[in-house]
């Protein structure tokens, strides 16, 4: 892990579903700093608002009171489009169903964030290349996700995520749908990406093991009882 | 940033998937609502296309293209005078001078009130279709007509009458649908004035019908004095309004079949809405933004408006191609003056049935995409 500042910080977050009587606050007050280059893990049960917490940090979701910074920039005062533009050039998503598009093969789902960023076809191709061959995927470049086995799959969610060299990746239960061995390589993979990309990564995990071998397990409980 | 990446997606959405899914099936369903639609429409406008080109050539052929008329009553003040100066400008024009009454038309079997058209470019008497049927007439035939005018007699006044014989038998003119005969000239004159009167000066340009009013208007001058120029739009002015108004009240009756194929494309471009609710989460979340998904549905459904017009399109007209050459479609003879239904593709009014038909696809895939365009990506993720 790296001093050179703070890439994510989160204060007195606050978000809640329902309305009225009906109302649950899934995270309520809760503060968090992310410094940039660490490799931060998420744990806690089922229901506890780990996915709630990324879709906030991720900006896809906005908090119903508190604030969150990322890269320096105060992101709730952003519009939806300039948080869109964060997302495609400042995060990595990788969520813990592939979620690649069944209608692009492997190639084209990667280069998506390329294509979305402005970038020409075959300069997005290009990178597309590059990046499946750097988690072993060269020989899938045109196979659809129902043509890929599970690791596969988030393998070329991992090589998405990196498309744009994002400085934040976020990763929601990555290895949640592999068996163990898939799971160990994957996340090989992805502490691997993270120091050669220099990255700071934040992944929700079930896994004690996996969390054990970030750099700072962060822990939520329900009722937000907060705990390191 | 371009349309690339929306395009792309749209475009993989649509055709890129290799199984037979429920996007693929809707889809042909809304593209061939459309295409069924513009192809009805095109069909149905190149048929009254045909029916009118059909009666606007008959009014090229057989009516006056212009006319030069007194402004008030029914002679010219100097007839001899507006010839000259039009014949001398208008090398090219046809100027027949004219005068027109009623008169009663006796044959041995019928009497009938009729137009009478005295003519200088003939000197034979003619008689339309319509009236030659009603009083039985053929070419021989002897007829009297009798001018409301009359004439002092030493039995007192009796009404003016010329007896003429047919030398031919003519289609009626538009406008004439009573039933007309035509006189040379003087016969004309003394049957309904007693004297030298023209009534008008038609002008005849077969380069140009429709534009030798405005020429003939020209020539003349703004101070035309007593008289006024009526071009082809003028004198068949509620006919050719007639015509406009039945375009456009078949454009909008039958259209609506388009408008029925936009709301079946609204409620199929919602549908994948509902089932790409994931993927869109995941395009968001990889930088999509709500403008981007909202163009990326109107996309699709321009796509598949585009794919339905253009469908739509090409088969009607080739039908209505076919239909025109081959003659496939034949008509009562004696009812119609053509033997088969006419035909008429008009580049310009298919150009406006696409046009129609994507600017529906475009409005029906607008609101799916606006409902789209509003959700958080969470939304999405939460639900999968």
């Amino acid at each position: 892990m790296s001093d050179r500042g703070t890439m994510v910080r989160a204060e007195s977050l606050v978000k809640g579903y329902g309305e009225g009587a009906t109302r649950v606050d899934v995270i309520a007050g809760l503060d968090l700093e992310v410094p940039t280059g660490e490799m931060l893990a998420v744990v806690g049960p089922s229901g506890v608002g780990k996915s709630t917490l990324l879709h906030l940090l991720g900006l896809l979701d906005r908090p119903d009171g508190g604030s969150v910074t990322i890269d320096g920039v105060a992101v709730d005062e952003l519009d939806s489009s300039a948080r869109a533009g964060m997302r495609n050039r400042t995060m990595g998503f990788v969520f813990q169903h592939h979620n690649l598009l069944d209608e692009l093969d492997a190639l084209d789902n990667v280069a998506l964030p390329l294509r979305i960023a402005g970038e020409g076809p075959r300069r997005a191709r290009e990178r597309g290349l590059e990046l499946l061959a750097s988690v072993g995927l060269s020989d899938r470049t045109s196979h659809y996700p129902d043509q890929l086995s599970g690791g596969e799959q988030q393998r070329v969610s991992v090589a998405r995520a990196l498309a744009m060299r994002p400085k934040l990746l976020l990763a929601d239960e990555p290895t949640g749908n592999l068996d163990r061995d898939n799971a160990e390589r994957l996340f090989a993979l992805v502490g691997q990406l993270h120091l050669k990309a220099s990255l700071t990564s934040i992944i929700v995990t079930h896994n004690e093991e996996m969390a054990r071998r970030c750099d700072r397990i962060f822990r939520l409980a329900p009722r937000a009882e907060l705990s390191e | 940033m371009g349309l690339g990446a929306e395009l792309h997606v749209a475009s993989r959405f649509l055709i890129g998937t290799r199984r037979w899914t429920s996007v693929v099936t809707v889809t042909l369903i809304s593209l061939l609502g459309l295409g069924v639609g513009v192809f009805a429409l095109v069909v149905t406008l190149a048929l009254l296309d045909g029916f009118q080109s059909g009666i606007r050539s008959q009014i090229e052929v057989q009516a006056a293209h212009a006319e030069v008329r007194p402004v008030e009553g029914r002679r010219l003040a100097d007839p001899e005078e507006l010839a000259l100066v039009l014949q001398g400008s208008l090398t090219d024009v046809e100027i027949v001078q004219v005068v027109r009454g009623i008169a009663l038309v006796s044959s041995d079997t019928d009497a009938v009130p009729a137009s009478v058209v005295g003519r200088s470019d003939t000197d034979r008497v003619a008689v339309d279709r319509v009236l030659a049927r009603r009083l039985s007439l053929g070419a021989g035939a002897t007829l009297d007509l009798i001018s409301a005018r009359q004439r002092l007699t030493p039995m007192g006044p009796l009404p003016v009458r010329v007896r003429a014989q047919v030398s031919r038998i003519v289609d009626p003119r538009p406008g004439t649908e009573g039933g007309s005969v035509i006189l040379p000239l003087d016969r004309a004159q003394r049957l309904l004035w007693g004297e030298e009167v023209i009534g008008a000066i038609e002008l005849r340009d077969p380069v140009g019908p429709w534009t030798v009013g405005r020429r003939a208007r020209e020539v003349l001058g703004a101070d035309r004095g007593a008289v006024e120029v009526a071009g082809l739009q003028e004198l068949h002015r509620p006919l050719l309004t007639a015509l406009a108004l039945e375009k456009v009240m078949i454009f909008v009756a039958v259209g609506l079949m388009l408008v029925v194929a936009a709301l079946n494309l609204l409620c199929n471009v919602a549908m994948v809405a509902a089932q790409k609710r994931k993927d869109l989460a995941v395009m968001a979340g990889l930088g999509f933004d709500p403008s981007s998904l909202r163009r990326l549905f109107v996309l699709l459904g321009l796509i598949i408006g585009a794919a339905g017009s253009l469908l739509g399109a090409g088969l009607g007209s080739a039908v209505a191609v076919v239909l025109d050459r081959t003659g496939l479609l034949e008509l009562p003879q004696g009812v119609f003056v053509v033997a088969a239904v006419p035909f008429r593709v008009d580049p310009a009014t298919v150009g406006m049935v696409v046009a129609v038909a994507l600017g529906l696809a475009a409005v029906a895939a607008w609101l799916p995409a606006r409902m789209v365009a509003r959700r958080e990506p969470s939304e999405g993720l939460r639900y999968e």
